[in-house]
């Protein structure tokens, strides 16, 4: 039986062990990738991918309604704490938020629910790969090194007003890039 | 304070927000922005959905397949170890959302009204009928095969075994009136529920016995001898 994000939802909010075999099945492969990318050590991005899950089952009842899609919440999860291991805990600057502040609501009709559904992982390869190289590093650093804002701007060596208007515009080429390939119709802001 | 932010400034913390980098000290001025900003608020759900889009460039690497038994094994043992979820949180989760109004919902409000009353009297929703408990045991272990009523997987509790190192685990087997044993689950520990943990996918039938064996880290196609215990699937 093909279950919705939002019936996963439900299934977790309500303490089903069936929620979380559902939601690692449609999701358990990008976390490991996401996991395995930051990390680069098998046995710890298992770890990382099964600390997350659990994380999910022993808190879900707790989840109250707000923003965003499941797959980009548990990507998130994932992503902070494999980030965490990363970092070795040394300094929790702040850049995560702790599972009990995420929100699961899956966003049915937000246009991105869609874009992430038609996009293959071709497509978001060439739309990161006409970002300019320092866009692209910029994004790379960020997401799956874990550096801050401060961190970038001192290896990048350039001022930090720069990476963040830099990361801004990256992320505005990427949106632009990846709705013109899906053929939906989009509004940049 | 005063929010003294222009939209644009608070887009580049957004999008250094999706992508983790945002650093306290911008933080807060961010967030008393989104405060009293709906459009920024949607801006920072497209970042972040954005962001989560990232992965899809990568190629995929599938998990293996001892991932999802161990952490199954964890959630089931745990949901059989503790089932405390309240009544009313039940009753409130089985009524579908955003549907209309049919038979079926009556229904469940007939139904939360009744365990309303019942539950009034301090008592949780009945949890799943754990039909048969089958004891197990070896020389330093002890525990319990857990076969839950209807579809669920059993779930093999263990306390008592040792920590094995990196290249060893405890394989699970199943044992058939006639044929060769089957291999069917690892043993995890399991700090949350205080022992060792397994699921136990499929039916029993046809099966006698259950025991647990050291092997090779990812399993043997026949088990060693090396039983650290065993159990009779035969009701007590």
């Amino acid at each position: 039986m093909h279950l919705s994000d939002d019936d996963i939802v439900r299934s977790i909010s309500a303490h089903s062990p069936e929620g979380i075999e559902a939601l690692y099945d449609r999701y358990g492969g990008l976390a490991h990738t996401v996991a395995l990318r930051i990390l680069s050590d098998r046995g710890a991005a298992e770890d990382v991918v099964q600390e997350s899950f659990l994380a999910v089952w022993r808190r879900g009842a707790t989840f109250q309604s707000g923003r965003g899609s499941l797959r980009s919440w548990i990507c998130t999860i994932v992503r902070n704490r494999a980030i965490d291991r990363l970092r070795g805990d040394r300094h929790r600057t702040r850049l995560d938020t702790p599972i009990e502040g995420e929100s699961i609501e899956p966003a049915v009709s937000d246009p991105w629910a869609a874009v992430a559904l038609e996009l293959s992982g071709e497509e978001v390869r060439k739309a990161l790969a006409e970002l300019p190289d320092e866009q692209r590093q910029t994004i790379e650093l960020a997401y799956y090194g874990g550096y801050s804002q401060s961190e970038i701007a001192t290896a990048m060596e350039v001022p930090l007003g720069t990476v963040k208007g830099r990361v801004r515009i990256a992320l505005d080429k990427l949106r632009a890039s990846l709705a013109d390939r899906v053929e939906t119709p989009w509004q940049t802001q | 304070m005063a929010d003294a932010m222009s939209h644009e400034e608070v887009a580049d913390l957004l999008a250094l927000e999706a992508l983790g980098a945002l650093e306290p000290s911008d933080r807060d001025d961010m967030e008393r922005h989104l405060a009293t900003c709906a459009a920024c608020r949607h801006a920072a759900d497209e970042y972040a959905e954005l962001a989560s889009l990232l992965p899809a460039a990568l190629e995929v690497v599938p998990p293996p397949a001892r991932l999802r038994r161990n952490l199954m094994a964890q959630v089931y043992a745990e949901a059989t170890a503790s089932p405390t979820v309240p009544w009313w949180r039940r009753v409130i989760d089985a009524i579908p959302a955003n549907r209309t109004f049919t038979v079926v919902g009556a229904v469940a409000v007939i139904a939360a009204i009744a365990f309303g009353i019942w539950g009034a009297t301090g008592r949780n929703l009945p949890q799943p009928a754990v039909t048969i408990s089958y004891p197990v045991s070896g020389t330093t272990a002890t525990g319990t095969l857990d076969v839950p009523a209807g579809g669920t997987p059993a779930v093999l509790l263990v306390n008592g075994l040792q920590p094995l190192p990196s290249t060893k685990t405890y394989e699970v087997w199943l044992i058939p009136t006639q044929g060769s044993p089957k291999g069917v689950a690892f043993l995890s520990p399991s700090p949350q529920v205080g022992g060792w943990v397994a699921a136990i996918p499929g039916s029993l039938a046809g099966y006698k016995s259950l025991a647990a064996t050291v092997e090779p880290a990812g399993g043997s196609s026949t088990p060693s001898n090396t039983e650290v215990l065993s159990g009779q699937l035969s009701a007590s």
